[in-house]
């Protein structure tokens, strides 16, 4: 059960989700990824893609215009 | 209560609406736009104008190019108006400003840092491609799409097409040089 973090800080779509997406073909069922993210579209474009993929996803607002999008792999 | 609790604050501040909500504002806006100002919501040719004050200022004879001696619209905009009385660029600020005001009201307003000098120059490579393709087609996203397909023009339609093409294009050199 491992938990990776991804610094998207300072990047636009579609970067924070293309990388997401190809850093979870590498992790493991059960395995944790926080995606730190400051570009807001990412926000939607990033949990709405892990939704439809069946992962479990969480956002929380850790500072102003600053989010942390954390998915679990489910299959 | 605190009023960032509130779910009203939330619904219309904090989150993001909906895109259909957005875009029944867009199309209500630009057709009172239309109404009241004459021609239908754009961005870009302010900026044409902009940059031709400037050069004016300093002794250059814009009036003169094609853009605007074939152009009575371009033509009059350039010699009968000014930063302060020109509607698009007042427009311009008042997005500029709206934006601001809302990323301030919903508490996410950031200084983005800068992750590396290849993002500067893939931004302004990108401007400027963008600035050269409005000038050509006579608008951008909004003047020549968004308001072209609402006043019925075919050229909107094409222009999306091609929109579409250098998104992807876009896309493909986006995850090529980016994705390091």
């Amino acid at each position: 059960m491992a938990e990776y973090k991804l610094d998207c800080f300072g990047e636009a779509c579609p970067l924070p989700l293309v990388k997401t997406q190809k850093k979870m073909e590498t992790m493991n069922v059960g395995d944790v990824i926080v995606v730190e993210i400051d570009h807001s579209c990412a926000m939607k474009n990033i949990p709405d893609w892990a939704r439809a993929a069946g992962h479990n996803v969480d956002i929380e607002e850790i500072n102003d215009g600053e989010w942390e999008v954390i998915i679990e792999k489910t299959k | 209560m605190k009023i960032s609790n509130h779910p009203l604050y939330k619904t219309i501040i904090k989150d993001a609406w909906s895109y259909t909500t957005g875009a029944v504002l867009l199309a209500l806006l630009n057709i009172s736009m239309f109404a009241v100002g004459g021609s239908p919501w754009g961005i870009t040719t302010a900026f044409s104008n902009w940059g031709s004050w400037v050069f004016r200022s300093l002794g250059g004879e814009p009036e003169k190019w094609a853009f605007y001696a074939a152009n009575k619209g371009n033509f009059n905009a350039l010699m009968e108006t000014s930063f302060f009385t020109n509607t698009q660029s007042l427009q311009n600020i008042g997005i500029i400003f709206g934006a601001l005001l809302a990323t301030l009201f919903a508490s996410q307003f950031k200084v983005k840092k800068i992750k590396s000098w290849r993002q500067v120059l893939a931004a302004v490579l990108g401007g400027l491609l963008m600035g050269y393709g409005a000038r050509l087609s006579f608008g951008c996203n909004i003047g020549a799409f968004f308001s072209g397909i609402g006043s019925f023009s075919l050229h909107g339609w094409v222009f999306g097409i091609f929109l579409l093409l250098g998104a992807w294009i876009g896309s493909k050199l986006l995850v090529r040089f980016f994705m390091t």
